[in-house]
């Protein structure tokens, strides 16, 4: 990736990012927003930009940084395209520990803490499953594995709203549709300490990605131990994936296309693709939030159909150029 | 005052104590009396725009009690907004709401009448119908699945008082999901549904299934009064009171 690009790239979010503090159902003019944003001014001002529309950008920059990451970590890895937390399952299990916690009737502070969980307890599944068929982590077993136990907490999602109250089921979906809407600074610090912790570790290990995309033969003869990379790299993958479930909900797409994205603006080794998929990352989750915002006003979208709005057409475009 | 009402009962009874010119915003289901129509809308009372309340400049928000409403809550409290926030499931939620809200608006003794001209008229409705048989009656809100009026339910009360029986009174939700077969078993005199649902009822295999259907006892409630449990309970108990014992009213 050329210098121009990656300038133009973080230029993108940090424009992006303005325009999320500046845009919203109050109409304030950009010297207004700014004066609120360094706390000066209407107080009532002050309030919306820094206690609601910055956690929310923050929390959407960190939602994005995630996921796009961890996709383009877990794709490098299982050397498969479509490889991202949510085929494999990690969203599925969330998903049940979340709306086991919306149906039970238990607080909303729980709600993140089960959705982890529950994330945590399919990647376990996933991975033992995976590695007591051949004694390692095979890729396509774990593709596999995450894909059945996907479809295993979809079924026992349906089983529980099925006989829900219509109150629960509706605190439910609205979950799972993802949202950033009810961001917190708790909430950002906690997803930004699991975040960044998993974006240092997976950078680090992009020489190690970049070996095993030559395949496992050829990395092991590179003196790669494949075995314990895959499963590092998959680990970490996964737990900041479910980090940013448990914050926002399911908001799919971003793991899948913001990977191929990055590589199409020519970003080469894992190590600038994990980069490039993290700000790319950013940019989509931010850009989807501030539609969902102002598309529909007083109204709001829901995060992760945006994300896919967005992204689709950008993703086929990438497609047919591949072609 | 600035107040900004998200839930359609609390529009509702603001009007009624007068005090609805005091009103800076609505949510978009607060339809009722008319001139809520011309209060602005604020979009949706679950999950409200909490940028688009602040925009009111309110000093009181009324939110409706759920899980969905704790993040606007507290974000509007942080604000230094005072929020309150109700669920009127029950006619004695509504007795209390409207006396508090009478105070709230500064003006109790507005709120204590208001309370009571609808309890009054509810307790001459029970009087009427004391003696007279009880109509037993489903009351379907939703086909696919099918969702009636449980015993949680102001209806079921309303229907008490009007002479008439829930067969799904022993429910302590407001709407539970039942199973066709099970209302067959129940057997009820009476199916009274809204105005929508009435010729779905009437037409449908299903529910020819059921006796009371055969011999054409589909009532069709006014639901513009029975919505909800607010201001018009007491016209509603009357209207009920028509449907179910119309010979008390010749």
């Amino acid at each position: 990736m050329t210098p121009l690009r990656w300038s133009l790239l973080c230029l993108a979010l940090v424009a992006a990012a303005l325009l999320a503090l500046a845009v919203g159902t109050i109409g304030y003019t950009p010297v207004e927003s700014w004066r609120a944003l360094m706390g000066r001014g209407d107080a009532t001002a002050i309030f919306v930009v820094r206690e609601l529309r910055l956690p929310r950008m923050v929390l959407a920059v960190l939602l994005g940084v995630g996921l796009g990451i961890s996709g383009a970590a877990l794709q490098g890895v299982m050397r498969n395209p479509l490889a991202e937390p949510y085929l494999l399952g990690v969203s599925g299990g969330a998903a049940v520990g979340a709306v086991l916690a919306v149906i039970a009737g238990l607080s909303f502070a729980v709600v993140p803490l089960a959705a982890f969980a529950g994330a945590i307890a399919a990647v376990i599944v996933a991975l033992s499953v995976a590695r007591a068929t051949r004694g390692r982590g095979d890729p396509r077993v774990l593709v596999m594995a995450g894909v059945v136990v996907g479809a295993f907490a979809n079924a026992a999602i349906l089983i529980l709203m099925a006989n829900a109250d219509a109150s629960k089921v509706r605190g439910a979906v609205w979950w799972m549709m993802g949202s950033v809407a009810d961001a917190s600074w708790t909430q950002t610090a906690w997803l930004a300490a699991y975040v960044l912790t998993g974006a240092v570790v997976l950078v680090a290990q992009g020489r190690v990605i970049d070996a095993l995309a030559l395949g496992e033969d050829s990395a092991a003869g590179l003196g790669v131990d494949v075995d314990r990379t895959m499963r590092r790299v998959y680990l970490t993958a996964s737990l900041v994936a479910a980090a940013t479930v448990a914050a926002a909900g399911l908001v799919g797409f971003v793991g899948l296309v913001v990977p191929h994205i990055a590589r199409r603006l020519g970003a080469g080794s894992h190590r600038s693709v994990l980069i490039a998929s993290a700000v790319s990352g950013a940019l989509l989750t931010v850009a989807a939030d501030l539609v969902a915002r102002v598309a529909l006003p007083p109204a709001e979208l829901p995060l992760g159909a945006i994300t896919a709005l967005v992204g689709v057409p950008f993703f086929l475009l990438t497609l047919r150029r591949l072609t | 005052m600035r107040i900004v009402s998200l839930t359609p009962a609390t529009t509702e009874i603001l009007f009624a104590l007068g005090a609805g010119d005091r009103l800076v915003g609505r949510d978009q289901y607060s339809h009722w009396p008319d001139a809520a129509e011309r209060v602005p809308d604020l979009g949706p009372g679950l999950r409200p725009n909490v940028e688009a309340v602040l925009a009111a400049r309110p000093d009181l928000v009324l939110l409706y009690a759920s899980e969905d409403n704790r993040g606007a809550a507290q974000r509007l409290r942080q604000a230094g907004i005072v929020t309150a926030a109700y669920k009127v499931d029950r006619i004695q939620q509504f007795d209390s709401l409207t006396r508090q809200l009478g105070r709230l608006v500064g003006d109790s003794a507005r709120g204590a009448r208001v309370a009571d001209t609808v309890k009054h008229t509810l307790d001459s409705v029970r009087a009427l119908t004391r003696d007279a048989a009880r109509v037993s009656v489903v009351m379907p809100t939703w086909d696919r699945p099918l969702i009636v009026i449980g015993g949680g339910s102001f209806m079921s009360e309303l229907v008490d008082i009007a002479g008439g029986r829930n067969v799904y009174d022993t429910s302590r939700t407001p709407s539970p999901t039942v199973t066709f077969e099970d209302v067959v078993r129940r057997n009820p005199d009476a199916v009274l549904v809204g105005p929508e649902r009435a010729a779905i009822v009437r037409t449908s295999a299903a529910w020819r299934g059921l006796g009371a259907v055969r011999r054409g006892r589909v009532l069709v409630l006014d639901t513009a009064l029975t919505l909800r449990p607010a201001v018009r309970l007491g016209e509603g108990a009357v209207s009920l009171a028509r449907l179910l014992h119309p010979e008390l009213f010749r």
